[in-house]
């Protein structure tokens, strides 16, 4: 079993888990359709309608979620000692990683999914460039798992763990946020260079920290 | 398991001359800054906060280099020094950054008109002084030395992307905050002659102020590593 394998077996895993108890993916769901409310109330229709100030309110809220659906899915790991099993394989380390990396974006992207359709109808938001919404939006859902699930790994056995990963992730992802925010904003205006260009940013960044998280991984974990 | 193999750095006489040395430079670095240099003939004796203000902001890029550095150092080679020298560094950049953001609100109310305002430069600063802070907090959070170390080792390698960040973001995003006066590329400082010596000097001075913290520091770290151990033992 190669290494590609053995991280496909651990998202498969990881897929099936949370199908039989979709905690995590309901309360990642209800948590971003309500922020998305929250927001959209705190600020006032004319300006929640306003395609930066929307793009913003919901990568943040997707942001929030992911970090719900991979704390929940690494809670989910240290009640019966699962994670133990893993690791003590070889190549189980990296596969652990990738594994919970592929599973968390696909978690995240039907979480996104509602929530973007939620977003568009509610504030009745006009798109310029779907397809360019659609590849910001995929890009966007790529970038953000790698960093949260490294944070959460190394954070998972000290105290006070669900405050510290936002704490120590969010800086680490604020370019990401930029990235998505203003890459999707641009898309909704019909700026398709400047969407183009948010999206390669965050390929980027979603290369670097893919590849940072499986060199550092096996390290990083005791 | 904590090895006693590492020497204390710098040695126990090396660290009071770095101290007084540190002193030395800074009083000169002060009479040059608040005598010597030139009033600037656009904000006036206001300018002079640069001698603190840019210093500052170099030795947070320093510090946290140096976290990145001995992160890897530590992930590498697992001896105690390197961890000693990371948590040293990452609350000397601390202290630095949360100076460098004062000095900057000090210096932005009489030429900007506000304390702060949502500038990429200021904002990416104010981030990368958060993401130390949960650097420190994680460290203070973790009990087993082992674990400790590597878990902040690992944010110390991957919190040094915010350093160019923070630094290009005048260029990569409309900014109220001036270009890079010194660290700029194709071309040597935008400053008068002897703008720019007593700005050497105050850099100077303050990399030495950061490097006799870091030894005091790293001093009491090993201290406190040794104890731990004969704790155990």
């Amino acid at each position: 079993m190669n290494a590609l394998d053995r991280a496909l077996l651990v998202a498969a895993r990881e897929l099936a888990a949370e199908r039989r108890r979709p905690d995590g993916f309901v309360a990642a769901l209800t948590f971003t359709a309500l922020l998305v409310l929250m927001e959209s109330l705190a600020f006032g229709p004319g300006q929640a309608r306003q395609p930066g100030v929307a793009s913003a309110l919901y990568w943040i809220a997707i942001l929030f979620a992911a970090t719900l659906v991979a704390t929940r899915s690494f809670d989910r790991e240290l009640e019966d000692d699962a994670i133990d099993a893993v690791l003590v394989l070889d190549g189980g380390r990296e596969a652990l990683y990738a594994g919970k990396v592929i599973a968390i974006a696909i978690v995240l992207a039907i979480v996104a999914l509602a929530a973007a359709v939620l977003s568009l109808v509610l504030l009745d938001l006009g798109v310029a460039l779907a397809g360019h919404l659609v590849l910001v939006g995929v890009l966007g859902i790529l970038a953000l798992p790698p960093v949260i699930v490294l944070v959460t790994l190394l954070a998972l056995r000290v105290r006070a763990r669900v405050a510290l990963v936002p704490i120590l992730s969010f800086p680490i992802l604020m370019p990401q946020l930029v990235a998505c925010t203003q890459g999707a904003a641009a898309a909704l205006t019909g700026d398709a260079s400047a969407a183009l260009g948010w999206a390669g940013i965050l390929a980027a960044f979603a290369l670097v920290y893919g590849v940072l998280g499986l060199t550092i991984v096996p390290a990083a974990i005791e | 398991m904590i090895e006693t193999t590492a020497a204390p750095f710098p040695t126990i006489r090396v660290r009071p001359w770095l101290g007084r040395l540190a002193v030395a430079t800074s009083l000169i670095a002060t009479f040059m800054a608040l005598v010597w240099a030139p009033t600037d003939a656009v904000q006036g004796d206001v300018y002079r906060i640069i001698y603190v203000h840019v210093p500052l902001a170099w030795l947070a890029y320093l510090a946290f280099f140096v976290v990145f550095l001995a992160s890897l150092g530590w992930l590498l080679t697992r001896r105690p020094w390197f961890d000693a020298l990371a948590i040293a560094s990452a609350e000397v950049g601390v202290l630095f950054t949360g100076m460098f953001i004062v000095a900057g609100s000090i210096w932005a109310k009489p030429t900007w008109g506000v304390w702060w305002t949502w500038d990429p430069r200021l904002v990416t600063t104010a981030v990368m002084f958060m993401m130390y802070v949960g650097y420190l907090l994680l460290r203070s959070l973790s009990t087993d030395f082992s674990r400790r170390a590597t878990r902040a080792a690992v944010i110390g390698v991957i919190a040094v992307i915010d350093i160019p960040i923070v630094h290009l973001s005048v260029l990569w995003m409309n900014s109220l905050h001036q270009l890079p006066t010194v660290l700029r590329a194709g071309g040597s400082p935008s400053l008068d002659a002897a703008m720019g010596t007593t700005l050497g000097i105050s850099v100077i001075a303050f990399t030495l102020v950061y490097f006799a913290f870091l030894a005091e520091r790293i001093s009491i770290e090993l201290d406190r590593q040794r104890r731990t151990l004969e704790a155990r033992a």
